[in-house]
């Protein structure tokens, strides 16, 4: 049986619809994880889960109880948020046992409890500071530390490493990837904009656009195999390069004057849409070479150089990703070849 | 080493004369003696016979202390009810006025409903009421329940009188506070009540504290509504007693002097009671950065 169920979720601001019929099954101990753009939907749909917002229609099933009514502290869930949401006027270790004590457990054990999870999260030399004396890393392990405290069975994150800078964010990616290693029976619901947190984490990525679900499936499933170009250019990065084409009648794909060959024939005939992924572009010798190029702009990044190619079938550049050893610079000719095996082929 | 840290030191260039700190400390000691003044007048007056006030300039200091004023205001037993029917009527409706703004405050704050900023407008707007304008009325209804001559009547009337601006001010205060206190309070388990005194009130005590003052001073030394409702020496506060304190055909300075002094106390004691929580950035830490 799932551990949470989506039926038919739909959600309304107003006249405004929000999310617009959601259904998804999570399974017990799964690391899920809600991506896509700002206002797509995605936090909306994590706080109707938690409690905290209604839902317009449809229901929520938790370890099969229909919870869609159930009050936010009765559904066994813990969330943490973007903000950490920690009091300040309580120590770390009052934070972190605040659920317990409201529910009247016998101080001694709120202490005991409050050490294990501290020796956990190692926050035992913190636990008499408050949090503005801490740093944005402390405070958002406290933050799970006060979610972890009561045993929930779903674990809800809502953009929990947004706040932090980019060293401290792969830190505690690790950290939150090792807490799932743990708690292997937590079912963790996961929402963040970065599809590299999505990527690393998830067991299964969710892609919400303008409230409703692109695609649903493990992270490699979504990049090798995109249900259509918003996933397609949602996951991956840099995003991927999108060129119109026609399918002819061998199965092959005709972009401008230049002819694609994938290794699977495309059998729907037409105008299309021809996905190539930076990385499966690669420099050539002229005789192996699918087309030509004029390099416009070009970034090292070190262990990889980013080429952004003008090419006379496409009104935007394509990006290519090469190997940062690569001697090239801006203004110079090329000539690329496509992964026959790596071009995707969309319904226009 | 150390005279080579001295010779680093470049040589600094005269600093260009800045008026404006000299201006600004002229205008804050002349307003300090504005305000300093009358209280200074009847501290000088306190401690003076009456004989001497009448004789003398009332700036003049004293050639001798004379704390017979204090001794016969300490010592007079309708100065001691004077006190107790204040503090009767200010420390109930300073907690009633606080405690009914800290309720409709969190609600307007924290649990909007449709029509909450209308009906916050409308409780906000009792503030620009003149009391004037409700003064017979209101002599009228208590008269019609048997309150009038009572201290129930200024109790109620300051405690309606204070709700526009303690909900104004916890109101605003409240709209401080992250909604992610509350939310993540709630995923806790904690009702609305445990919300509002586990997490809200507790970083709400800088506005307490500015608001129960606030209260407390202009309850304590309201003049009007206790000269309306009460008519007994029994039922005076000490506002009105002051007045009561002149003599039948003189006005004992002295006296009023040294009651005017011993009746501030009280509201200076409080604002020192309650100064240490007129600090700032008690929400630091709760939310990023």
């Amino acid at each position: 049986m799932a551990e949470v169920t989506l039926k038919n979720i739909r959600k309304s601001f107003g006249a405004v619809e929000v999310i617009k019929g959601v259904d998804l099954e999570i399974e017990r101990g799964e690391f899920v994880v809600f991506v896509g753009p700002s206002g797509c939907g995605k936090s909306t749909m994590l706080r109707m889960i938690s409690g905290l917002e209604s839902v317009t229609s449809g229901s929520i099933h938790i370890d099969g109880a229909d919870v869609t009514h159930v009050a936010p502290s009765k559904r066994k869930l813990a969330m943490v948020f973007q903000s950490y949401a920690l009091f300040p006027h309580l120590t770390v270790a009052e934070n972190i046992g605040f659920g317990l004590m409201l529910n009247k457990v016998p101080k001694a054990e709120i202490d005991q409890r409050v050490r294990k999870v501290a020796q956990t999260l190692q926050l035992e030399a913190l636990l008499d500071r408050t949090p503005r004396q801490l740093s944005g890393g402390q405070r958002q392990r406290v933050a799970i530390g006060r979610s972890i405290i009561r045993d929930p069975r779903v674990f809800l994150f809502d953009e929990p490493l947004s706040n932090l800078d980019a060293a401290l964010r792969v830190q505690m990616r690790l950290e939150i990837a090792r807490l799932h290693k743990e708690l292997a029976d937590v079912t963790m619901i996961y929402v963040t904009h970065d599809q590299v947190e999505a990527m690393t984490l998830a067991d299964r990525i969710v892609v919400f656009n303008c409230g409703r679900i692109e695609q649903v499936g493990t992270p490699m499933e979504l990049y090798h195999n995109p249900a259509n170009t918003f996933v397609a250019g949602f996951i991956g990065a840099p995003a991927m390069n999108f060129i119109d084409g026609t399918v002819g009648d061998g199965g092959a794909i005709q972009v401008g004057d230049i002819s694609l060959s994938p290794a699977t024939p495309v059998i729907r005939r037409g105008p299309a849409t021809v996905g190539i992924r930076p990385e499966h572009l690669s420099l050539v010798g002229s005789e192996e070479a699918d087309f030509d190029a004029r390099i416009e702009l070009v970034e090292k990044l070190g262990a990889e150089t980013l080429l952004y190619l003008n090419t006379p079938f496409s009104d935007k550049p394509l990006t290519a990703r090469i190997d940062g050893s690569t001697a090239i610079g801006e203004g110079e000719n090329v000539h690329l070849k496509v992964q026959p095996d790596s071009i995707h082929v969309f319904p226009v | 080493m150390a005279e080579l840290a001295t010779t680093s030191i470049p040589t600094s260039v005269p600093a260009r004369f800045n008026p404006w700190p000299i201006t600004i400390f002229t205008i804050l000691c002349i307003l300090a003696v504005l305000f300093l003044a009358p209280t200074i007048g009847v501290l000088l007056s306190s401690i003076k016979t009456t004989r001497a006030i009448a004789l003398g300039d009332l700036w003049s200091w004293p050639d001798t202390f004379y704390l017979g004023n204090y001794v016969e205001v300490l010592s007079n037993p309708s100065v001691h009810r004077y006190f107790l029917n204040t503090l009767l009527v200010t420390v109930p409706a300073t907690i009633a006025s606080t405690a009914l703004g800290v309720l409709a405050g969190y609600t307007f704050a924290k649990l909007p409903f449709r029509g909450s900023n209308m009906l916050f407008l409308l409780i906000v707007a009792g503030m620009f009421f003149p009391p004037q304008v409700i003064l017979v009325p209101l002599f009228r209804l208590f008269n019609s329940v048997g309150l009038i001559d009572t201290l129930w009547p200024i109790g109620l009337v300051h405690t309606a009188l204070g709700i526009p601006i303690c909900t104004l001010l916890m109101r605003n205060f409240f709209a401080t506070i992250p909604n992610a206190l509350r939310e993540a309070a709630i995923l806790e388990g904690a009702n609305e009540w445990q919300v509002l005194t586990r997490v809200a009130l507790p970083l709400s005590l800088p506005a307490l504290a500015v608001l129960a003052t606030l209260q407390f001073t202009w309850i304590w030394n309201d003049f009007l509504w206790p000269l309306i409702f009460t008519q007994s020496d029994d039922m005076r506060t000490i506002m009105v007693g002051i007045v009561n304190l002149r003599g039948q055909y003189t006005v004992a300075w002295g006296v009023q002097g040294a009651l005017s002094l011993i009746a501030s106390l009280p509201t200076l004691l409080i604002f020192l009671f309650f100064q240490r929580y007129f600090i700032k950035g008690m929400t630091m830490g709760a939310v990023k950065g």
